[in-house]
């Protein structure tokens, strides 16, 4: 779990005045699947592009299995697996042969090569479509198509650049289940996506970007005990005075009570039984009140409260 | 791993249906065109000479001498051949009225010791007519000349001319190919040129810079050079295989020759495939844009085409003309120059020069784009 497989020290790569990534690092340890979080744009695929050597970058290191990474590192390459965010296959050639091809790449032994195809057919669950073009596959399975393609020749790093993306929550379900079923078996994985519930389900380790910097780090719950809000609760009600809120808001562990005009929203800082003493409060003034809902902090939260806008903005 | 690239390049391209419409059909479907607009000009042997209809009138008197030379162009020669077919006229719009329906090509018309060619319109055989003429008036004055001022030199002048002594060669290639086989020839340096889609395809696949699977090729720790030659080579014999189906279906379905032997034809055409595949693979590794990669191998086949003569015969020699250059750099021309060349002359200097052009070429383009597309990472994808 100690040894790093990728080290990126002070990242930066320009496009002509824009900067997409801005002096970025961080370190990939064996073992672990590590969740890089950002909205469009952010610069996440640009950093994946640089550390496959793709794209040239205008300062900074990147250290693979202990080695600088470049175009002709073909020793570092062929333990490198990566699922592109487009789907990358050809398609003129059907599932088995884009399987067979790209996993050729790395495996020059025939025999060899014929196992690991069907073992990763087998494991994207695309046996049965073996013959099939890719422009005859669905969505989802063209994205496992991209997987399989990815992972055949049994890397032990593995790029996942939003490889759920316009993929439906069955397909989803099961790619993510299949990362953390490589991951058991042992490869170390970078997995980058503007979905965080996917990050928080999947990552060890999260690393948040946004305009190509690091914002923050940590494991989801980390990140989420760092927010000074850590319960919302919202009760539905057509009307509310202010002295009420004023009320609310000196109960303890209230960090702000606002209503939106549908609903009281109050934001807590921390403490149990909340929920109970404002409906205690509630009784006790004989207040009417419709729903009521209740929501834990989430890593969309932990973005908001550090760059002030949403993830998915 | 070589041959495995090469094997899939091939399969990947002969899955390709655009590349079977225009790479294979197209060329079959313009040959037939070519065929159906001037096939029957090819056919006709163009070294026979048509007999020359003409008239004889003499306005007054009759010249016996030019009437002898005409009536021995008339007869027959050893191989079945007669230069003129002398019909005589009592009067001259007799022969004229034979002239204007057609029944005869021309009128000797003799007047004043003159004689007037009359034709109705230009062409060769007028030119045939006139020549004769001009002929016996020259031997007619020689005779004049060396009777009144050497008359003791006359011997020797009927001497020579008994000898017939001619100080030109005649050298037979022994080809008889039409002047229209030049469209084919155009049509064929079309069809190599044609082979640029090819190589753009497989250049799309394995560069980074043009597709997704290019991206993931060469994050793999494969020879990107070695991957593009395997394609180069797999995308050479399948537009030599496409442009031996044109020679042979011209050869063989349609029945014109292409004045060399098919195996040498085909021989040059595979140099010419691999001259359309190596320019291609130039474009793929300059362009980047896929509109590009299309639009940019049509216009240059379609240009190169146009001034090797595809639309307009005598583009060539028009070019020839005032920019030379022009016609040693168009791969197109080179090549059908090349197969001109072969066809009506043999194996000449000029036919080995040709051929050394393309070769260069060829040369040049693969070496310009392993310049630019030796392993490297890019500023942007």
């Amino acid at each position: 779990m100690n040894e790093s497989i990728v080290k990126v020290n002070n990242l930066v790569k320009r496009y002509k005045e824009k900067i997409a990534v801005d002096n970025f690092s961080f370190e990939l340890k064996q073992g672990e699947i590590l969740g890089l979080l950002g909205p469009n744009g952010s610069g996440k695929t640009t950093t994946i592009n640089c550390i496959l050597s793709l794209l040239s970058f205008d300062k900074g290191e990147i250290i693979i299995f202990d080695k600088a990474m470049s175009p002709k590192a073909y020793d570092i390459k062929s333990k490198i697996g990566v699922v592109p965010q487009n789907v990358a296959v050809m398609d003129t050639l059907n599932v088995y042969e884009n399987v067979d091809f790209f996993c050729g790449l790395y495996i020059k032994e025939k025999q060899k090569r014929r196992q690991y195809v069907e073992e990763a057919l087998e494991f994207t669950g695309l046996s049965d479509y073996k013959k099939y073009k890719p422009k005859k596959l669905s969505g989802g399975l063209l994205r496992r198509l991209n997987i399989a393609c990815g992972i055949a020749h049994k890397p032990s790093l593995i790029i996942f650049d939003e490889p759920t993306v316009a993929v439906d929550p069955q397909s989803r379900n099961a790619i993510l289940e299949g990362i953390k079923e490589m991951n058991r078996a042992g490869a170390s994985i970078i997995y980058t996506s503007h979905y965080m519930e996917e990050v928080e389900e999947i990552c060890s380790r999260i690393l948040i970007m946004d305009h190509g910097k690091k914002v923050a780090e940590g494991s989801a719950t980390d990140l989420k005990n760092s927010l000074k809000i850590r319960e919302r609760i919202c009760i539905g009600m057509p009307a509310i005075n202010d002295d009420i809120i004023k009320d609310i808001k000196a109960i303890n562990h209230v960090y702000d009570a606002k209503f939106d005009g549908k609903e009281l929203i109050i934001s807590l800082d921390g403490g149990e039984h909340n929920l109970v003493h404002i409906l205690e409060y509630f009784s006790e003034k004989n207040i009417p009140f419709g729903h009521i809902t209740t929501k834990l902090p989430t890593l969309n939260d932990v973005f908001l409260e550090i760059t002030g806008k949403e993830l998915r903005d | 791993m070589f041959f495995r690239f090469f094997s899939y390049s091939l399969k990947q391209l002969v899955r390709m249906r655009w590349l079977v419409g225009w790479n294979f059909l197209f060329p079959l479907v313009l040959a037939s065109a070519f065929y159906l607009g001037f096939g029957n000009m090819i056919k006709d042997d163009p070294n026979r000479l048509d007999t020359i209809e003409v008239a004889y009138v003499a306005g007054d008197g009759i010249n016996s001498n030019f009437l002898s030379v005409i009536n021995e162009l008339s007869k027959e020669t050893e191989d079945h051949n007669k230069i003129l077919d002398i019909t005589s006229f009592d009067s001259l719009d007799e022969a004229k009225d034979a002239l204007n329906k057609n029944n005869i090509d021309g009128i000797y018309y003799q007047h004043d010791d003159t004689i007037e060619v009359i034709v109705s319109e230009n062409g060769l055989n007028s030119t045939s007519l006139s020549q004769i003429v001009k002929s016996y008036q020259n031997y007619q004055a020689s005779f004049e000349k060396i009777l009144s001022e050497k008359p003791e030199e006359i011997n020797t002048l009927m001497a020579n001319m008994e000898s017939n002594q001619s100080f030109i060669k005649k050298h037979d290639f022994n080809t008889g190919v039409s002047q229209y086989m030049q469209f084919f020839y155009a049509l064929l340096a079309m069809s190599s040129l044609f082979g640029s889609w090819i190589s753009t395809a497989i250049m799309t696949n394995l560069c980074a810079n043009l597709s997704e699977s290019g991206k993931r090729f060469e994050i793999a720790p494969g020879h990107k050079l070695k991957a593009i030659f395997a394609g180069i080579l797999a995308g050479t014999i399948l537009q030599a295989l496409s442009n031996a189906v044109v020679i042979c279906y011209v050869e063989y379905v349609l029945g014109l020759h292409w004045g060399a032997p098919i195996c040498m034809v085909i021989a040059i055409t595979i140099l010419a495939s691999a001259l359309g595949i190596s320019v291609g693979t130039l474009i793929g590794s300059i362009f980047k844009n896929q509109l590009a990669l299309s639009m940019v191998p049509l216009a240059f086949t379609m240009t190169c085409s146009f001034f090797s003569g595809l639309m307009m015969g005598g583009i060539q020699q028009i070019i020839q003309n005032f920019c030379p250059l022009l016609n040693k750099i168009n791969p197109a021309t080179v090549f059908t120059d090349s197969l001109y060349q072969l066809a009506c002359y043999g194996k000449t200097s000029a036919y080995y020069e040709d051929l050394c052009i393309m070769v260069l070429m060829i040369g040049l383009c693969l070496a310009i784009s392993v310049l630019i597309l030796r392993r490297r990472n890019y500023d942007s994808i």
